[in-house]
Order: C-alpha cells, then sequence, then structure tokens
C-alpha cells in the first residue's frame, strides 16, 4: 500500500513536467507616433504569442508589413525605407515573465517580462511592464511600452522630424488560448 | 523499507526533469520549437522598385494604390542658353516649354486610370487619357525578379488646324520592365511605339510610326533623395537623318510622404512621351537644355476603417 503511494506520487510529478502552453494568433499591436505635425498611428492584428505558465516563459512576434495604416504611401515607406522588412521580416520579444503567476486563480496582475526585443534586425534588452488577467479560464495580457527609433537604428531624415517621433509608443494587447499538443 | 528507499531516486529523477524544463538558458524548450514553428512563415511581399510613378521622362512600374489620386505637376522651363536663352530670358526661366497637369488614379492596386493635359505651346495642347497595368512585381523572396508593367495612352491634339478629325489622335504603347538590384539601385527598361495618325512634326518622309527605347534608374542617395536619370532612344530613319536629339533628363528626387520633388535637367522640350519622342530637337551641346520640376502630391481616400479594422 505504501509503494502504491509513493508510485503515484512519482506518477504525478512526471505529470507536471508537461508545460502548460498557452498561444494567440491574433494579437492586436499597435503602434503610434505623436509628432509636431501629425499622429500616425498602425495596426496589425495577427501577432503570434507563445506563453509557458509553468515557466514564465513568453515570445511574441509580428510580421512588418501586416501593419495597417492609414494612407498606404506611410505604409509603403515604412516597409521599404524604414523598417526594411524585406531584409527583417519580423519584430520579436522573447523572454520571461518575472513573476509566477498562478494562472489557475482569476485575477489581474501586474508583471514584468524580462527579455530581448529585436526591431530591424537590432536586439536590445528589455524588462517589459505589462498587465496579465484570467478570468473564467482565459488568459489576457496587455502592455504598453516605448521603442526608440535610433535604438533600433532606424534613422529617420531629418526634413522628416516634425512628422515622426523619436520614440514610437507600442501597444500590445493578446488573448491566449490553452495549447494541445497535435 | 528497503523497497521504499529504492523508490525515492525515482522521485528525485522526476523533480529533476521538472527543475530542467525551466531552465530557459541552456536547452531550446517546449516554447521555443512552438514559437519557431509560428514564426516559419514570413510572408513574401512586393518590392516597390521606385519611390514614385514618374521619373524625369518616363513612368515607372509602379502604380498609384487603390482609392489613392496622385495630382502631378511638370514644368519645363525654355532654354538655358543657346539662341533662345541667355541672359534675355533669364536662361530659360521667363520661357515655358512645357508644362504638364494630371491627375494618376488607382482603380485597384495594380490598374491605374490618369489623365493629363500639356500646353505644349508650338504643337498646340495634348489632351490624353492612360491606362497603366502591373502585369507583375518583383517579390521579396526572388520569386519574381522582375516587375512588369504596361500602358496605353491616347493623345488628342486639340489645337491647330488638322485635315481631318483622325489626324488630331496619337497613340502610345509602353511596357516597363525593372529590377531594383539593391536597397540603393533600381534599374528599367522600357520598349515603346508611338502612332501618330499625322506624323509630328508633319514633314515629308516623317514616320507615322515608330518604336522607341528608354533606359532610366534610380540611385538612392539617402532614404529620401534620389538621382534619377532618363535615357531614350528613337528607332526612325527621319529622325536621325535630320539630326533629331536622343532625350535625355537627369534630376534629383525627394520623397517625403505624400510629395515628390523632383528637380531636373533635360533637353527635351516636352512632357508627354508622344511629344518628347516624336519632336526633341533640342540639342545639349547647343545649350538648348533646361531646368524642370515635378511637384506631385497623393491624396489616400481609404478610411479609417480600413487600417483599423477591429476599432
Amino acid at each position: 500500500m505504501k509503494y502504491c503511494f509513493i508510485i503515484l506520487l512519482s506518477l504525478l510529478n512526471i505529470g507536471r513536467v508537461g508545460d502548460d502552453l498557452y498561444t494567440c494568433q491574433n494579437a492586436r499591436i499597435t503602434i503610434f507616433s505623436s509628432a509636431l505635425i501629425e499622429d500616425i498611428k498602425a495596426v496589425s492584428s495577427t501577432g503570434a504569442s507563445v506563453f509557458n505558465a509553468t515557466t514564465g516563459e513568453l515570445g511574441f512576434s509580428v510580421a512588418i508589413n501586416s501593419f495597417l495604416f492609414e494612407k498606404s504611401f506611410m505604409q509603403q515607406h515604412f516597409n521599404s525605407d524604414y523598417m526594411e522588412s524585406d531584409k527583417y521580416p519580423r519584430a520579436i520579444f522573447r523572454g520571461k515573465i518575472l513573476e509566477h503567476i498562478d494562472v489557475s486563480k482569476d485575477g489581474t496582475y501586474t508583471v514584468n517580462a524580462e527579455g530581448t526585443l529585436t526591431v530591424h534586425n537590432v536586439t536590445k534588452p528589455r524588462t517589459i511592464q505589462g498587465t496579465l488577467t484570467v478570468k473564467n479560464g482565459i488568459i489576457t495580457m496587455a502592455s504598453e511600452f516605448l521603442v526608440k527609433c535610433a535604438d533600433h537604428h532606424i534613422d529617420i531624415p531629418q526634413i522628416l522630424f516634425y512628422h515622426i517621433a523619436e520614440s514610437i509608443k507600442v501597444s500590445v494587447n493578446a488573448t491566449f488560448t490553452p495549447y494541445k499538443k497535435q | 523499507m528497503k523497497k521504499l528507499t529504492s523508490l525515492l531516486p525515482l522521485i528525485f529523477a522526476t523533480s529533476l526533469l521538472l527543475a530542467q524544463s525551466t531552465d530557459t538558458t541552456r536547452h531550446p524548450t517546449a516554447v521555443d520549437s512552438l514559437f519557431n514553428s509560428m514564426n516559419a512563415d514570413n510572408p513574401r511581399q512586393n518590392v516597390a522598385v521606385f519611390s514614385s510613378s514618374r521619373l524625369i521622362l518616363s513612368q515607372t512600374t509602379e502604380t498609384v494604390k487603390k482609392n489613392n489620386l496622385n495630382f502631378l505637376v511638370l514644368h519645363h522651363f525654355g532654354d538655358f542658353a543657346g539662341s533662345a536663352g541667355g541672359g534675355k530670358t533669364f536662361f530659360g526661366l521667363d520661357d515655358i516649354a512645357d508644362v504638364y497637369i494630371g491627375f494618376e488614379y488607382g482603380l485597384t492596386d495594380n490598374l491605374n486610370i490618369d489623365i493629363g493635359r500639356s500646353t505644349i505651346p508650338l504643337t498646340g495642347g495634348l489632351a490624353q487619357l492612360e491606362l497603366k497595368y502591373a502585369i507583375l512585381h518583383q517579390t521579396s523572396d526572388g520569386s519574381s525578379p522582375l516587375a512588369i508593367t504596361v500602358l496605353g495612352e491616347t493623345g488628342a491634339q486639340l489645337y491647330n488646324s488638322f485635315p481631318t478629325f483622325g489626324d488630331r489622335i496619337v497613340y502610345f504603347g509602353e511596357a516597363i520592365f525593372a529590377r531594383k538590384f539593391s536597397h540603393d539601385f533600381s534599374l528599367q527598361i522600357a520598349p515603346s511605339i508611338v502612332q501618330d495618325n499625322l506624323p509630328i512634326p508633319n514633314a515629308p518622309g516623317n514616320e507615322e510610326t515608330f518604336f522607341s527605347l528608354t533606359a532610366s534608374t534610380q540611385i538612392k542617395v539617402s532614404k529620401i533623395m534620389s538621382i534619377v536619370v532618363d535615357y531614350a532612344h528613337q528607332f526612325s530613319s527621319y529622325r536621325s537623318a535630320h539630326g533629331y536629339s536622343d532625350p535625355v533628363g537627369l534630376g534629383f528626387q525627394v520623397v517625403t510622404g505624400g510629395h515628390v520633388f523632383t528637380i531636373n535637367v533635360t533637353n527635351a522640350k516636352a512632357v508627354s512621351e508622344i511629344n518628347y519622342l516624336s519632336n526633341t530637337q533640342s540639342d545639349f551641346s547647343q545649350g538648348q537644355f533646361r531646368l524642370g520640376f515635378t511637384i506631385s502630391r497623393m491624396f489616400d481616400f481609404n478610411h479609417k476603417e480600413h487600417y483599423a479594422p477591429k476599432r
């Protein structure tokens, strides 16, 4: 009887090795530039994300050419002149949420994700604050942070300084679903 | 009790496994592999070969996007030097060789309808209608190395007297082949045909129909500034026998968002392909070149729901 208990305990332990994975394929990512002459906004609704609730590991990725702008010539310049999306097609964050969040309990938590942000092929270490919400078992994440163009070697011509901000506000909204292995 | 202790390593081992899976720095984790598989497909995209739909004399493979309207003013001043230029016309600035005012509208991303009118003073104004269609785009993954655009124009010479109405009409057809070789360098080659119902100029022996070949390039010197060069040669025995020139243009282009400005020097008086291919007699070596400029402004009539679909 004792042995049975111990074997059962071991098996339970093994069961926990399988990670608690969540994915999101339609994260909404907005970039916003506020300069003297104009505000420019662009939206992508096809950001991809993976979250491991056991370890806190987190990845976000968005295709640069999936951003839609109000004016199509802005979209063209954004892709070909500034982000060079034919060479560097994606912006990526890879990291880990520092706080351990029990996703089986409903609640809203302020979290910090430490990792690296790669934009325009330049990788920078970043710690990004956001909120993680669990409601009826559904995990959502939201965050807002600034990306400085110069940090990622995105040069803005002097003549356009009044049109494009030096720091771009990025906001991310993602709703996750549990990942099932095929 | 002995058996119990022999089972303890099993618990220990499984705990180790658990610990290992939380170690992100050493081994690729489940998140890594899943994340990489989600990012595997990098979307193919069309390369914008040129920054604008027009260089100095020729049009490019670029089209105006759907529901966008491009307003254009192209201006060529008078001869810089030579018999018609020099100080008495302030090096051509007091004189007008040609002014073209036109609109380009995107019916779809690939099909444009363009209308315009040039006021070339000697031959009378030319009103023209054009359809331009992008058949093939150069793609970022190399699956299509070239961009190909075709265009057809009909022009009507509105002033002066002509024997019949049909003699006022001219046609122009062109196929443009372009490639962006590197981030800074784009090149295009465009064979074209001009059909003048009454030869321009109307002289005995002048052909009504002739072929031309145009080569144009854009060399970027910064994100928004480029050097553009245009050259055309007409395969016309009348024109080579009577000392006509090949139209050449050298310009400097600045693209600031919705505006494109080009300042250029060219020997061609006319702006429209029909006119400058038919009748360029000014010679660079005689000082018969001129300053010119292009101003274009893009208006986008796509409304905000287009870029913020879920708001």
